[in-house]
């Protein structure tokens, strides 16, 4: 706290002349930095020019510091959010609400990962054009113009790379945080109605700005009519499941410098379709210099940077699946002291754990041709298990 | 070390991308410069130029500086192609800045854009034209804009909003209430697209200009929920500040709680969950830091907290004339109305923005409606995380209450960063209460054994922090403290671990703080500490545990009883010690003598000095010094033999109360309201960096905005006027865009000085709007830019065809103009003279000089001058000579270029052809001379040196626009035919007002009224300028009064590129009355021509003196 406001002495802007000068525009300029912290892309947005020796200075700042999402820096105020390993840095001068600043970078990555079909240092330098395109289209003066996906598409077309993935709900421990995802080809303005049979169940809620507020307060239905292609129509909260459909029986017993480790995965409750795509993940502890683990199901890798990922899959019929092995500690230590948590991410087609169920979807003028249709999933959001 | 988990999908995945990266633009970022960019740039194939330009896109995003090319790429703004079009314009708007004279190139281009039928291209022009950024275009840009403000594209409109903040970035104090009004007319906008982004333009261009949110407030507060996220960002701040200006705080709300309503009675009212254990003492911390809050959020935290300086002034109350009741109050009852489904938005700015509003507007009760959304944001991304959590915690600080039921939303993700997670942990020890803290505790548990050290170690801080709120838990939490104790201090070698001493050091803080409340019944976990001292390793835990000896050393029973053996322990160890360590000991040894039992002061007193010893020869000099300094006040102590022995001596006396006074001290129960908190409002950036960022304004001075009924009526009647006005013009606009028809005034189009306009304003119904003044150029300008070339042929035909009509009247006229003759007029031309030096400086010496329409007889780049001497002295003045000062063949690379390449072969020519000597100039006597000048720039003096009586005198000589031209003898068929090569880009015009043939009307009665004005207009222009006259057109249905449509054409050529320059001026007015000219330039010397039509534009306004 007291460090922060010993910086301020340091911004040149201090008279109220000086405020006045700067106060017309919000953000004054765009870096995407790559994970080495190449400043791959400058888009200046107003006149007060931005020099790019402001990456170098934010590069070379001290981790804690640098991961801040808001940084004040000697000269400017910095925003910045990591995707995907590069850093969408955004810089100004003046008040402005941070979050404003946060959210638009963010359908910034948003956009791009959509155009580009993905986010890499190599995909934003080859389309350096499409991107500079966008950032043009999606800013004006600072302040954020054209920022609907389905909108920005017919303005600027994306290159021939696109591929996409459907979630519809994902779920959390104690929490689930669910999303319902739109697809609509629908001509002309069709104004639509989505009801639930159980709407009760939602704790909390967010919508697309195509939904209107007042039937959902009265009657808790959507009504609203919506833009091409795909977007996300409501976002939700519900509170209190009671059992994950997984169980995680992790064991780590330590004597006299090695490590037992061994991880049992079964399902607890059967949610009545298949879990798929079951990961597991952790990061070993710092003192550990080497580990043996195998299982008896699925692979098990150990990245350089300490990360182990067993990728199990489906749950075999036949047996639990089990990770086991030793892990050596650095010289001088007996037993291990702190416990990593363990990731666990999985999937399931069909049904959404919330119990949350679309009664159905009207139109107010029916089109010839239509096609309705709902597909549920789950994934698992922040899944962590500890010893 | 960890090689073998070394992975190759890193290196596969960049294998696989690079294979992938064939066909799009990679080559063109990774070698930009591999072929020579310039010549693309000037290729006929789009396709060639589009891969220029992207390559030079390429380099400005590797940051190198690429304006050089910046001349071939504005050329390129004509393209048809909107690709290339963009991408030049993504150029243009990096660039525009440093090269302004050739950015100017492309302004017509930008006009011309702006008719086009495609909103996108609109949009696209006027967003770049903004943009540029140049004073010089300001009036161009901001009449663009007015028409923009008024498209039928929303799309355009939305950019319009946008482009305001730029133009009033230029800071034009004459446009600023143009803008203003601007602002006001998209704010009244039924679109919420424009709306939005005319919120954003008011909060940067005139936030306190409440008058505009007043006339529209209701109207607002319902477009609200439809405006676009971004807008709706602002749009909420904007009605709160106009409503708090406008009628104050709200008195049932939170932040006047303390003025307005028993506060204790409202925790229990409204069931929410209030600690009771906690007492009235914590609730009336809650009060005082709201009240604090709120004054922050009017005052701002710095002028509030400099001048109260301190709690004693927080419970000042508010006026109550300045506050509000929802009750009756409509504005504040909409405001949260239309707020409040804003708390479900989709973007976390908007719903933090909203919950500002609730925070601060809302009734008490319903304060807790903004809980829910604010965790639905924890959800979001990281970044964004941070920033909600820094905000709940002001709101949790306030009332903790709102919060302390949803602590399980605190818990901490693996994945969290290292900030959310210390905010999470601060945010938990906040709301911990004695039904969660059980939970609480059992979630820290897991957290300390997380890898990440320094984690741990801030929960073992929140720990302390929670145990100290909540006095029943501490035993719990002790047990476990004094267990992590024991477990680090045995955990090996902790050197070896990176911030594990950070926890232990925590852990033994926390232990102290929770002691701290209550010592006595902590006794025995005291004891636990001393005796774990010999086990812990880190120097700042053993400091922390020694100052505790200190402190608690006549504490109960049993401590005083084992002082000595700690003491002799520490004397034992202090060799080892650290220095921070050290010093601690010092201290304790001081603390322990003084307060010593009488059966162990000797033995205790043989330690003290054995350590003070030890400390005097110690290598660190703090400690020396404090050795000393310790040795030096209880040498009264030292030297006696009874601790309890009256001391005699009065000096022994103060000293022994300074050393009471320092050491003997019992501790103070830390402040809990911290004066450091500072806040700003919610979803501020300053409330994130903890200062007052610029541009940073806190809610404006309640009830400070006097709303006037009166005002909003005229001024909605006024603009309900202008719109009428608006919608008349534009309809006109259509018509005469499908006739493809088009009067003589669709030249006078422009509006590029606004300021010479006063006439047409008299014009107009209403005089004091300047609105029809807008929307008046903006249709103008519109046919002009309809207008393409094929129009403009067919104007020209239709035209040379409504003269054939009336060949009489024509002929009459030129006839009649034939027989004044240019060698007539020639006659009557007086070149406007110019000082070179006055007598003032020239000790007597008076030198003026005139410029010449003679051709030089050196080169075609020379302008003759006349230079006029005068000797206005008493004595005679001898050797008088101009000679440059610079040196003859040198000349900057860069003028040169401005100049033009057709000059290249007269470089070796000197600049000066120097005159005559004047040998002798007598008291009096005058003498003329003739000198040639090249000069380097059209618009930079050239640097002469004046040789006289043996001195040297630096004088300046301007050159004259008009004069670095030479007449063009064409005929009228030609003229027009040069003309219609020229088209949009390479033509600009300006209006001026014209006033001298006033004054010969008047002088000479008898004469043609029609003629009189031809003779003066071309009397003025030849007088200024060397052109020569093509031709004179009279309108067709004139009256005899009205001159409106009389034209007349000028041609040149530009000295230095042999380049034609056609002047068009055209008439518009009353014969007797000042006249509007619009003068029309068409020349490809873009800058040039716009510099010589600011000339003449500037002359014509001129009174001149040598009226006839």
């Amino acid at each position: 706290m007291e460090e922060a406001t010993g910086r301020r002495s340091n911004l040149p802007i201090r008279s109220e002349r000086e405020r006045e000068q700067y106060r017309s525009s919000m953000l004054q300029c765009i870096f995407l930095l790559s994970d080495s912290g190449e400043v791959m892309l400058e888009k200046q947005l107003t006149g007060h020019r931005v020099d790019r020796s402001i990456c170098a200075w934010f590069w070379d700042q001290a981790d804690s510091f640098k991961s801040l999402p808001v940084i004040a820096s000697p000269t400017h105020y910095l925003f910045q959010i990591v995707r995907d390993g590069i850093t969408f840095l955004a810089c100004t001068q003046v008040e402005m609400p941070p979050l404003m600043a946060i959210e638009f970078l963010c359908r910034v990555a948003d956009v791009l990962s959509d155009y580009l079909g993905g986010l890499n240092e190599d995909l934003v330098k080859d389309n350096f054009i499409i991107v500079y395109e966008l950032l043009d289209e999606m800013i004006d003066n600072g302040f954020p113009l054209t920022t609907e996906p389905n909108i920005l598409r017919e303005m600027i077309a994306p290159p021939n790379l696109v591929s996409k993935m459907l979630s519809v709900v994902t779920g959390n421990a104690s929490n689930i945080y669910g999303e319902v995802q739109m697809s609509s080809q629908l001509t002309g303005f069709p104004d639509l109605t989505l009801s639930f049979a159980n709407p009760s169940v939602l704790e909390d809620m967010r919508f697309h700005p195509c939904v209107r507020f007042r039937p959902w307060e009265s009657h808790q239905v959507l009504s609203f009519v919506p833009p091409d292609g795909q977007f996300k129509l409501m976002s939700y909260r519900v509170k209190k499941l009671k059992n994950t459909p997984l169980y995680v029986k992790p064991q780590i017993t330590s004597d006299s410098g090695t490590c037992r480790v061994s991880v049992l995965v079964g399902i607890r409750s059967d949610p009545g379709k298949t879990i798929e795509s079951i990961t597991f993940s952790f990061q070993l502890p710092h003192c550990v210099s080497s580990a043996d683990l195998s299982s008896n199901h699925g692979t098990v890798t150990i990245l350089s940077n300490k990360t182990c990922t067993w990728t199990i899959g489906r749950i075999p019929s036949d047996k639990t699946p089990c990770l086991s092995g030793t892990l050596a500690l650095e010289t001088g230590l007996e037993r291990l002291h702190v416990y990593p948590t363990f990731k666990v991410g999985f999937k399931i087609m069909g049904i959404a754990l919330s119990g949350l169920r679309i009664e159905k979807l009207d139109l107010k003028t029916i089109p010839p041709r239509l096609y309705k249709g709902f597909r549920a999933q789950t994934r698992s959001g922040e899944f962590d298990v500890r010893l | 070390m960890f090689n073998q988990f070394g992975s190759t999908a890193e290196t596969l995945s960049k294998a696989s991308a690079a294979v992938l990266r064939i066909g799009t633009d990679a080559h063109l970022y990774d070698d930009p410069e591999d072929v020579n960019i310039a010549p693309l740039l000037d290729s006929k194939f789009e396709s060639e130029k589009c891969e220029a330009l992207k390559r030079l896109l390429a380099l400005i995003a590797q940051g190198f500086d690429v304006s050089n090319f910046f001349p071939q790429v504005v050329k390129n703004v004509a393209s048809q192609s909107s690709e290339v079009k963009k991408l030049v314009y993504l150029y243009l708007l990096h660039y525009a800045e440093k090269r302004p004279n050739e950015a100017l190139l492309s302004i017509n281009y930008f006009q011309k854009d702006l008719g086009d039928p495609n909103p996108l291209v609109r949009a696209w022009a006027l967003r770049t034209m903004a943009g540029i950024r140049l004073h010089v275009i300001a009036p161009l840009a901001l009449a663009a804009v007015g028409k923009c403000a008024r498209d039928p594209a929303v799309y355009v409109r939305k950019c319009a909003a946008n482009a305001l903040p730029k133009l009033h970035d230029l800071r034009l104090e004459e446009h600023a209430p143009a803008i203003e009004e601007l602002v006001g007319i998209l704010l009244n906008d039924h679109s919420p697209g424009v709306v939005g982004a005319a919120a954003a333009a008011f909060t940067s261009i005139c936030p306190n200009n409440f008058s505009l949110i007043g006339k529209n407030y209701k109207k607002l507060c319902q477009i609200l929920p439809d405006v676009e996220e971004w807008g709706q960002i602002l749009l909420i701040g904007t009605l709160l500040r106009y409503v708090v200006a406008r009628h104050g705080l709200v008195r049932e709300s939170l932040m006047l709680s303390l003025h307005g309503l028993e506060s204790n009675g409202f925790y229990e009212k409204d069931g929410l969950v209030r600690d009771k254990g906690d007492g009235d003492k914590s609730d009336s911390f809650d009060a005082n830091l709201v009240s604090l809050v709120s004054k922050s959020y009017i005052e701002g935290p710095d002028e509030y907290l400099s001048r109260s300086n301190g709690v004693d002034t927080v419970a000042a109350s508010f006026d109550s004339k300045e506050t509000t009741s929802i009750g009756d109050n409509e504005d504040v009852k909409i405001l949260l109305q239309c707020t409040s489904p804003l708390l479900w938005s989709n973007n976390s700015a908007v719903v933090l923005a909203a919950a500002g509003v609730q925070w601060i507007m809302a009734p008490l009760e319903d304060v807790k409606k903004i809980v829910k959304p604010l965790l639905f944001l924890l959800r979001s991304s990281t970044a964004s995380k941070y920033v909600v959590l820094c905000n709940i915690l002001v709101f949790a600080k306030a009332v903790p209450s709102l919060f302390a039921p949803h602590f399980e939303d605190f818990f901490i993700c693996s994945s969290d960063a290292y900030q959310v997670k210390a905010h999470k942990l601060e945010m938990l020890s906040l709301i911990a209460t004695t039904s969660s803290i059980s939970s609480i505790l059992r979630e820290f548990e897991d957290y300390i054994k997380d890898p990440d050290r320094r984690f741990a170690a801030d929960t073992v801080a929140a720990i302390g922090l929670c145990a100290k709120r909540l006095p029943e838990i501490p035993t719990a939490c002790l047990n476990g403290l004094l267990a992590l104790v024991r477990q680090e201090s045995f955990a090996g070698d902790l050197e070896l671990v990176d911030g594990e001493a950070g926890v232990l050091v925590q852990a033994v803080m926390s232990i102290q703080t929770i002691i701290e409340r209550d010592p006595l019944s902590h006794e025995k976990v005291i004891i636990q500490l001393f005796r774990s001292l010999d086990s812990v390793k880190v120097a700042a835990a053993r400091a922390t545990i020694i100052w505790m000896v200190g402190v608690y050393c006549s504490l109960g029973h049993i401590i005083p009883k084992m002082l000595t053996t700690i003491t002799k322990y520490l004397a034992w160890s202090f060799k080892s010690e650290a220095s921070e360590t050290k010093l601690q000991i010092l201290n304790t040894a001081a603390k322990v003598l003084i307060s010593a039992e009488v059966e162990d002061f000797q033995m205790l007193k043989k330690i003290v000095l054995y350590v003070l010893e030890l400390g005097e020869c110690d290598l660190n000099y703090d400690v020396r010094d404090r050795t000393r300094f310790l040795k030096k006040m209880l040498s009264y102590k030292l030297a006696c033999h009874e601790p309890a022995e009256d001391s005699v001596a009065s000096q022994e006396n103060i000293a022994e109360h300074v050393v009471e006074h320092v050491f003997g001290r019992k501790l103070k129960p830390f402040s809990p309201l911290n004066l450091h908190n500072r806040f700003y409002l919610p979803g501020s950036l300053s409330q994130i960096v903890l200062h007052a960022a610029p541009g940073y304004e806190p809610l404006p001075k309640p009830c400070s905005f006097v709303f006037e009924e009166h005002d909003q009526l005229s001024d909605s009647d006024r603009q309900r006027e202008a719109m009428s006005g608006l919608n008349g013009s534009q309809e006109s606009s259509e018509t005469v865009d499908e006739d493809g028809s088009s009067e003589y005034d669709s030249e006078s189009y422009n509006g590029s000085d606004l300021s010479s306009d006063g006439d047409e304003r008299n014009d107009a119904t209403d005089s004091a709007d300047p609105l029809i003044q807008f929307s008046d150029i903006a249709v103008s300008t519109d046919q002009e830019e309809l207008r393409s070339k094929r129009a403009l042929d067919l104007w020209l035909d239709e035209e040379s065809s409504t003269s054939n009509q009336t060949p009489s009247a024509l002929d009459r006229n030129q006839s009649s103009y034939a027989k004044i003759s240019i060698g007539d007029i020639g006659s009557r031309v007086k070149p406007k003279s110019y000082t070179l030096l006055d007598p003032g400086n020239g000790n007597g010496v008076k030198i003026d000089y005139t410029f010449l329409s003679e051709v030089s007889t050196v080169s075609p780049l020379h302008v003759c001058v006349e230079v006029l001497f005068q000797n206005s002295s008493t004595e005679p003045i001898v050797e008088v000579s101009l000679e440059d000062e610079e040196a003859m063949n040198v000349s900057d690379s860069a003028e040169q270029t401005l100049v033009g390449k057709a000059n290249a072969s007269y470089n070796n020519v000197p600049t000066l052809i120097p005159m005559e000597e004047l040998s002798c100039l007598e008291p009096g006597q005058s003498a003329k001379r003739l000198i040639q000048v090249r000069f380097h720039h059209h618009l930079l003096p050239m640097r002469l040196s004046l040789h006289y009586n043996g001195k040297k005198v630096p004088v300046k000589l301007r050159p004259d626009l008009g004069y670095l031209v030479k007449p063009f003898s064409i005929t009228i068929e030609e003229f027009l035919a040069t003309e219609s090569r020229l088209p949009g880009m390479f033509e600009y015009s300006r209006r001026c007002t014209f006033t001298d043939h006033i004054k010969d009307t008047r002088m000479e009665n008898g004469k043609d009224k029609f003629l009189t004005i031809c003779e003066s207009i071309t009397l003025k222009v030849l007088s200024n300028s060397n052109l020569h006259l093509v031709s004179v057109d009279l309108p067709v249905a004139s009256t005899l009064e009205d001159a409106t449509g009389l034209r007349l054409r000028f041609s040149s050529k530009i000295l230095s590129s042999e380049i034609p320059l056609l002047i068009t001026i055209t008439v518009q007015g009353k014969c007797n009355e000042d006249l509007n000219l619009t003068v029309k330039i068409n020349c490809e010397e873009t800058v040039f021509g716009l510099n010589l039509l600011n000339r003449i534009a500037n002359f014509m306004v001129e009174t001149s003196s040598s009226a006839i």
